[in-house]
């Protein structure tokens, strides 16, 4: 079966200049990045911020163009699908509602608006709006009010029903519950299941909760600088990774229980900076198992059981 | 004896006359402990310590029974007497360190300033305490930290340099204001170190504001749940977490997924719909809409009910009504 989305060698570059007599430094925000999401199923990207997960979203999304490398969608390049067919097959959910909800327009205007610009006329287009809010779990006599009169949960809901109008299917969420307080942030994630099984969803979830992507993906990738350093199904992940990287992350969480030391993860001070992306393994300054090898070597991908990893010392 | 440095007996706030953001709160913070308020967006808990600061925006009034620090009573101190306290005695920290660093200053001179403001010394020698301060919290190369400027450090730094700050007067009180909500998870776990380490070794006090569940199971002593303006249970850490005891507690620790004992097919908790904006005069229980075992009673009180020593919690149902439900 051909899968919902291909990565091939996916990068993206970006020029800056930190001042104005200063030389151009290049970012290499995304830097070689391949993978395979198999339709239906739940694909999770984790990492810090400034890792590069949300270029890769956008990209995905076919908001920004790769500087290198193929994104294929169903089996056909991105690049080559017109707007409208490229709208009809994936749709974005952001993380903040606040901003990404036009405030002057009406919430039946906004969900209609995906309809709207396929062509559909108003009558038909009512219909399917009106079926829509009440599947996100909004009451329909919503359609006439600002996003300003809702609620922040009530706002993501909003921003569901619009993605999911058009029955796209994939959909790509960047943090979608960030911005929620945990007690909305589990009735999204608990609509985003729901209707996943309903409309037979192909998912890519971006997030830097990892007990969130634990819950809602199959499969889960780890950033670090650009690449992927991990990727595993979700119980391979969380019970048995490899990569120090993964373990760091997975040792900072706090979980809500009393009588457990504050985790020293050992990551040292060092911030990575994607402008300066070192030589040898990118993780290893602050890798608390790096030996002299990791400075110099850099780690090819490698298969271990259902897992690739970039490490070379994960096959110890 | 524990000495109480904090004491806040039915502190209100509202906003334009019509809506009470704090409803009525009384809490204390001891010497050397840690105190948490933890609670969703908009139930109060930032204006709760703008409030204790007297930082509170024009159109805002604040009004208590009782409001001192160290015997000082802060509602008769006067906006002269409060600027004396601000950063020497009390300092804070805010979450978003970009916002509450001057961008056009650099980090010694801010750092100095504060100290020349609140003692005699030069500014030499204040840049040196503030040098000192920066590898006390872990930064290297202090001397050409201080030259910069915020914009070139990154939001860990940033953050360490706002504690650093704060301690600059060595104050008996630390309010900080999620401290870490805008920070990596794993730079999240060396900030709290850094403030656990810090306030051990200075005998410091802290009021720490949070909506993360995780960060008050490792770091509070003792906490109060925000509903809506009001405290709806307070406890000692262990026992909160152990036996949550008022409705909203216990729904609110049912939500939180936590990594490793995830069930991947089963929803997870949630409380269905959203925090009221409530006015004063507001009666009865502020969550009863949003609680699955309200009653008729429940619109005309939230009476106190004790679950322990220490432990206090807003609520018609009693104490072992968890383990009646239960068995």
């Amino acid at each position: 079966m051909t899968p919902a989305i291909e990565l091939r060698d996916v990068a993206r570059r970006f020029g800056q200049r930190s001042g104005l007599f200063a030389a151009r430094r290049e970012v290499r925000a995304v830097d070689g990045v391949s993978f395979t999401v198999p339709a239906g199923s739940c694909f999770g990207i984790v990492g810090e911020s400034g890792c590069g997960k949300s270029t890769l979203a956008r990209m995905i999304l076919g908001l920004m163009a790769p500087s290198g490398g193929d994104i294929l969608v169903d089996g056909r390049r991105l690049s080559d699908l017109p707007r409208r067919e490229r709208a009809r097959l994936i749709q974005p959910v952001f993380q903040d509602p606040f901003s990404s909800l036009n405030p002057k327009r009406a919430i039946g205007d906004i969900v209609g608006l995906p309809l709207a610009a396929q062509g559909i006329a108003a009558g038909e287009r009512m219909r399917r709006v009106a079926e829509m809010l009440e599947r996100a779990g909004l009451r329909p006599d919503i359609a006439g009010r600002l996003p300003a009169q809702l609620s922040g949960g009530q706002r993501q809901r909003v921003a569901i029903a619009r993605a999911l109008v058009l029955r796209p299917r994939i959909v790509v969420c960047d943090e979608p519950t960030s911005a929620l307080d945990v007690s909305v942030q589990a009735q999204i994630l608990n609509l985003l299941a729901e209707l996943r099984r309903e409309m037979a969803l192909t998912i890519v979830f971006i997030s830097h909760n990892l007990a969130v992507v634990e819950h809602i993906c199959d499969e889960v990738a780890v950033m670090y600088l650009g690449r992927i350093v991990e990727r595993a199904p979700v119980d391979t992940l969380f019970s048995a990774s490899r990569h120090p990287y993964t373990r760091a992350l997975l040792d900072s969480v706090l979980v809500p229980r009393t009588g457990l030391d504050l985790p020293d993860v050992g990551l040292g001070d060092l911030y990575p900076d994607p402008a300066n992306i070192p030589a040898g393994c990118r993780f290893h300054p602050r890798c608390p198992r790096a030996d002299a090898a990791c400075a110099t070597t850099t780690p090819a991908p490698q298969r271990i059981g259902d897992r690739m990893v970039e490490c070379l010392l994960a096959a110890e | 004896m524990p000495e109480t440095l904090l004491d806040v007996v039915g502190l209100r706030v509202r906003f334009g006359g019509a809506v009470e953001a704090v409803r009525g709160i009384s809490f204390t913070v001891e010497r050397g402990e840690t105190h948490c308020l933890v609670g969703e967006s908009g139930c109060g808990k930032s204006v709760t310590a703008l409030a204790v600061m007297d930082l509170l925006a024009r159109g805002a009034t604040r009004t208590a029974e009782r409001l001192s620090y160290a015997g000082t009573n802060l509602l008769s101190l006067g906006e002269r007497g409060m600027a004396r306290l601000r950063g020497d005695r009390i300092a804070m920290i805010f979450q978003e360190p970009m916002t509450s660093l001057n961008p056009a200053y650099t980090i010694g001179s801010q750092m100095a300033e504060i100290l020349t403001r609140h003692r005699r010394v030069s500014r030499a020698a204040a840049l040196d305490r503030a040098g000192d301060l920066l590898a006390r919290v872990g930064i290297t190369a202090p001397g050409m930290r201080l030259a910069q400027y915020p914009h070139q450090l990154s939001g860990g730094l940033r953050q360490r340099v706002m504690i650093a700050m704060a301690l600059m007067c060595e104050p008996d009180l630390l309010i900080a204001d999620e401290p870490t909500t805008a920070l990596d998870v794993t730079v999240q776990a060396q900030i709290l170190r850094l403030l656990r380490t810090l306030q051990s070794e200075l005998g410091l006090a802290m009021l720490l504001i949070t909506h993360d569940l995780g960060v008050v199971a490792h770091v509070a002593q003792r906490v109060s749940v925000m509903y809506a303006g009001e405290i709806v249970e307070t406890a000692p850490v262990g026992e909160l977490f152990r036996a949550p005891t008022h409705p909203y507690t216990a729904g609110l620790l049912a939500c939180v997924p936590v990594p490793g004992s995830v069930r991947r097919d089963e929803p997870l908790g949630s409380i269905p719909g959203t925090v009221p904006r409530l006015a004063s005069g507001f009666r009865g229980c502020a969550f009863r809409d949003r609680c699955a075992h309200a009653m008729a009673a429940c619109a005309e009180a939230a009476p106190e009910h004790l679950a322990g020593e220490a432990h206090r919690y807003l609520c018609q149902l009693p104490p072992d009504w968890i383990r009646d439900r239960a068995a």
